[in-house]
């Protein structure tokens, strides 16, 4: 690995290139934006030219970020393109009775409204197609979309969503994921039981462990709902062409899987369907799957335009996916000295109002759950349930962060009842290369107990217990 | 409609709005500086700085109309024909930059401190560039990058260039 | 008073989807001056994955990394792939990039051999020449090959590959099985500074020690450590969507939704764990997720370690550590006899 200096040099300043500065206008003639772009390309070394890997490659894309000139969704126009804005639930259950968008439509400068009922396959999703493009008829979180307005400017599509009134019937509504488990819970996908997905990994005998531990120990963790905050808002712009093809632009991590999930939402062949994903500003996790397409893409085609719709920072947080809250109790028996034996793992996530990646967070999560350690006897399990709040879905790290800061938490709580420094106690457990992980696969490339001990060099751990 | 006129990366640009119309508004969907980016629309992310007379400013918060009369530089005009800003430069060769879509609120809130404070610490950094959220890069790379960048401007070689921005901000 | 406080944390975490099949397909096209062009359907958001594909090409080729373009992103143009997602661009995508390469180069080895006159098996791709093995002097550069293949031969030197991480399906009963292909390990320590009068936490300093296998480019590794930590921090101390009663969110905004700015991050120390993994791209594994998975726990550890007080809820803001501490002095007082 070369390491760089990391301050800029003499030297990584060439000589003469000297600067001007752009807003010195007052003393220079007038600048106009550069019109060829500086050409510094990195010419390697000759030895060095064939290590393309592991070197401090410059991003080529780096150098139009800093000029302004990457072109993300919002930054791309086409002639006659229509602005779209939806309009949210803002109850966080209940059944569309009515729909009025007569308001909205007699507005000068609206091209196209648009409603569920219109959506010839309105559900989608990567496990289950649980989820609507627009609500219809039931609303199952406030941020569901329940109409989208096409027009040509995009405060026009904002006035005009004002517009739309919508007569809701309330129906029940279930916020706490362990109330919603209850057989008498309100079923917000009925008939199907609240509880949508489970896991079990289960390896040895954990009653038999705890039984031969020297002390129990048992934990309760629970963590909140997060947003991923991309800086660039999901954004997307569908076109047809005259031969009933459509493309699409949009901020998709995933374009393969959007693509499925489009041409089957509008009922079109594959091949009709061209999905560009334009350089992402910011993902997250939050970005892996399809929001708002199906919808413009039907405007377009009421509208006969381009349409382009850009979330605001609002629809953002109530109608993006989100990260899992998880409500998590770890009960681990232990040897005087510190070894675990026994450790079981039950884990609540909510699963807000549709599945999303949840299936996935959970799979993952009760495969971590017991940490990278060496334990005989392990019992996790894992629940996802549906709410009435925002989706949850793919956050960077699936469901790990939430566990580790639970099996991390309880793990220095046994070393400090046990009075074993926090590092020693991990090193006496982790995993080694060949270990048997709790799903029993023989683990390779192992190396926490490298990282244990680089970390605690590098930082400049002192012992104490 | 309000008329206004702007100097914009150096050029006269006038436009004929809406009194509502942000300056935000006025550069990218009028003039086509779409290097500006929204990303809040209400002041709290900065994704849409730019400097107006010096200051750096969220242009979605400042009305067109304010900005009438008023020298503006966008990250369009912070490289200069062929050569790049040393900003711009530090921050492609440490790779301070991810997904971007921060980057030229970002370099234009550390301009406008640079401008200010030839020797900033990290911590007037951290605090100069406070309210450009970044949520890719921690900003460890984008501060260092700063100071880099500050180094670069110091040294004795740039003088011509310094004389040329102290005459620029008489 | 301000008390100090340091706790650790590691995890392991995997690489590609749970079970089931996450493949990618790659194109390497070797262009007439010994350029290189890939095709892929992953989409760069934001990490660096197009310059590190681009850097497997290039080595997998004997080319430098400014020789390759890299195509992403295209329905109609780039070939299937799963996407940026599950930390599996480096590892699967890079894999299904370097067999293209692999089957670009064979063109250009078997092209190359009468020209050397050596047998394809003899040569190897370097410094952009494509060179007998252990006699370097005795080669052709790879852009006279690539043309040769194409105008002579009229075999273009372009590979295509797939690649999929091998798995074995999890029994339902008891969850044993292979779900994912390779695991990376990763530790952080954090140093806090807790206010015990006011509950406030500064993190000073987190140094992380993560392994990705070989890193493909250091600088994006350690961007990707930098960026994951500070979402960390922010779901340890500050983010949380909070909803009414009726299940509307009341802070759906930047202005009450609290991340992590510049001033709240520490200072980061990024360690690499020297490690190679032989089923990924020059022994390559990934990082992105896994940036952030320890920093919570580190955090929270460390403030359990400045004052002495558990928080097992998350955010841990300042309100719920000084109700805590409160708690625990409350419960000390208590236990002093009268």
């Amino acid at each position: 690995m070369t390491d760089e200096p990391k301050t800029l040099t003499r030297e990584r300043i060439a000589v003469g290139d000297m600067w001007r500065y752009a807003d010195d206008a007052r003393s220079l003639p007038a600048a106009v934006p550069p019109k060829t772009l500086p050409s510094e390309p990195l010419v390697p070394q000759p030895g060095q030219q064939t290590l393309a890997v592991g070197q401090r490659v410059t991003r080529p894309d780096s150098r139009n970020h800093g000029l302004g000139r990457t072109k993300y969704i919002d930054d791309l126009a086409f002639p006659g393109m229509l602005f779209a804005k939806f309009k949210r639930a803002g109850i966080a259950s209940a059944r569309i009775m009515r729909i009025d968008t007569s308001a909205a439509e007699a507005m000068p400068g609206v091209m196209a409204v648009l409603t569920g009922n219109e959506i010839p396959v309105n559900s989608f999703g990567p496990t289950f197609q649980d989820q609507p493009v627009l609500a219809d008829p039931i609303v199952r979180h406030a941020g569901d979309g329940v109409a989208a307005v096409a027009a040509v400017t995009e405060q026009i599509a904002a006035e005009a969503v004002e517009k739309i009134t919508v007569d809701y019937e309330p129906l029940p509504a279930v916020f706490d994921p362990l109330e919603a488990m209850r057989d008498d819970a309100y079923k917000i996908h009925a008939p199907n039981s609240n509880i949508y997905a489970s896991k079990v990994v289960r390896r040895g005998d954990v009653d038999k462990g705890f039984a031969q531990s020297d002390q129990i120990f048992e934990g309760r963790f629970t963590t909140q709902m997060v947003e991923h905050v991309p800086l660039e808002p999901h954004a997307a712009i569908a076109e047809w062409d005259a031969n009933g093809r459509l493309t699409v632009w949009a901020t998709i991590g995933r374009i393969t899987l959007a693509r499925a999930d489009l041409a089957r939402t509008l009922k079109l062949p594959m091949n009709r369907v061209r999905l560009i994903g334009t350089f992402v500003g910011g993902n997250f996790g939050g970005k892996n799957e399809i929001s708002q397409e199906p919808a413009l893409a039907l405007l377009s085609k009421k509208a006969g335009r381009p349409v382009k719709g850009v979330f605001t920072r609002n629809d953002e947080f109530i109608s993006s996916t989100t990260r899992h809250p998880f409500i998590m109790e770890y009960k681990t028996g232990v040897t005087k000295d510190g070894r675990i034996l026994a450790r079981s793992v039950r884990l609540i996530l909510d699963g807000g109002a549709y599945c999303s990646w949840s299936a996935t967070t959970l799979g993952k999560a009760c495969i971590l759950a017991s940490g990278p350690y060496k334990i005989d006897n392990v019992h996790s399990e894992a629940h996802v349930i549906y709410t009435n709040k925002t989706m949850t879905g793919a956050m960077r790290g699936f469901g790990a962060p939430q566990v580790c800061f639970a099996y991390e938490s309880h793990m220095d709580d046994i070393a400090k009842a046990l009075g074993i420094d926090p590092l020693e106690i991990r090193l006496r457990n982790v995993f080694d290369e060949g270990t048997s992980s709790p799903t029993g696969q023989v683990l390779h490339s192992v190396v926490v107990r490298e990282s244990l001990r680089n970390a605690a060099d590098r930082f400049g751990w002192e012992t104490r217990s | 409609m309000t008329d206004v006129t702007i100097t914009v990366n150096g050029s006269v640009r006038s436009a004929s709005v809406p009194p509502e119309t942000t300056l935000l508004k006025l550069l990218r969907d009028v003039f086509q500086l779409t290097g500006t980016k929204l990303g809040c629309d209400v002041g709290d992310c900065g994704a849409c700085t730019v400097l107006v007379d010096g200051m750096a400013v969220n242009a979605c918060l400042m009305l067109a109309a304010q900005a009438d009369g008023r020298q503006v530089l966008t990250i369009e005009g912070l490289a200069m024909k062929d050569r790049l800003h040393p900003l711009q430069k530090v921050f492609e060769e440490s790779g301070a930059l991810q997904c971007g879509f921060c980057g030229p609120g970002m370099l234009l809130s550390a301009k406008a401190l640079l401008d200010d404070n030839p020797d900033p610490s990290s911590h007037d950094i951290r605090d100069a560039l406070a309210g450009n959220l970044c949520r890719c890069t921690g900003y460890s790379k984008i501060v260092e990058a700063v100071q880099d960048a500050a180094r670069a401007m110091r040294d004795p070689r740039t003088e011509d260039t310094r004389q040329l921005e102290m005459h620029g901000h008489d | 008073m301000k008390r100090r406080g340091r706790g650790i944390a590691c995890m392991w975490y995997p690489i590609g989807f749970t079970v089931d099949a996450n493949p990618s397909a790659a194109v390497v096209k070797v262009n007439e001056d010994g350029t290189a062009t890939v095709l892929t359907g992953t989409v760069e958001t934001g990490q660096g994955s197009l310059t590190v594909l681009g850097q497997i090409a290039a080595e997998a080729l004997g080319i430098a990394a400014d020789d390759v373009h890299v195509v992403s992103a295209d329905t109609d143009v780039t070939p299937m792939d799963t996407g940026a997602i599950a930390s599996r661009t480096t590892y699967v995508t890079g894999n299904a990039i370097r067999l293209a390469a692999e089957n670009a180069k064979a063109i250009l080895f078997e092209t190359a051999g009468p020209m050397l006159q050596v047998m394809p098996s003899q040569l190897e791709a370097r410094d952009r020449k494509i060179q007998v093995k252990g006699f370097p002097q005795r080669s052709v550069s790879i852009g006279e090959v690539a043309k040769r293949a194409q105008v002579g031969l009229g075999r273009p030197p372009i590979g295509s590959a797939s690649w999929n991480p091998p798995t074995v399906a999890m029994d339902p009963e008891t969850g044993q099985g292979k779900p994912f292909s390779t695991y990376v390990y990763a530790t952080q320590i954090a140093e806090v500074e807790v206010d015990d009068e006011t509950g406030e936490v500064d993190v000073l300093r987190i140094v992380a020690s993560h392994d990705c296998g070989t890193p493909i480019n250091p600088m994006l590794v350690e961007g990707q450590v930098e960026g994951g930590i500070s979402m960390g921090i922010g779901f340890a101390l500050q983010e949380e969507m909070l909803f009414n009663a009726q299940g509307c969110q009341i802070n759906p905004n930047l202005t009450n939704y609290i991340m992590p700015t510049s001033l709240d991050m520490p200072e980061i120390v990024v360690d690499i764990v020297e490690n190679y993994d032989p089923t990924g791209p020059f022994g390559a594994k990934g990082v992105g997720e896994p940036s952030l998975v320890p920093t919570a726990a580190a955090i929270l550890n460390a403030i359990h370690d400045a004052v002495g007080v558990r928080i097992t809820s998350l955010p841990a803001t300042s309100e719920k550590i000084l109700t805590a501490i409160k708690a625990k002095r409350a419960g000390e007082r208590k236990q002093v006899p009268a």
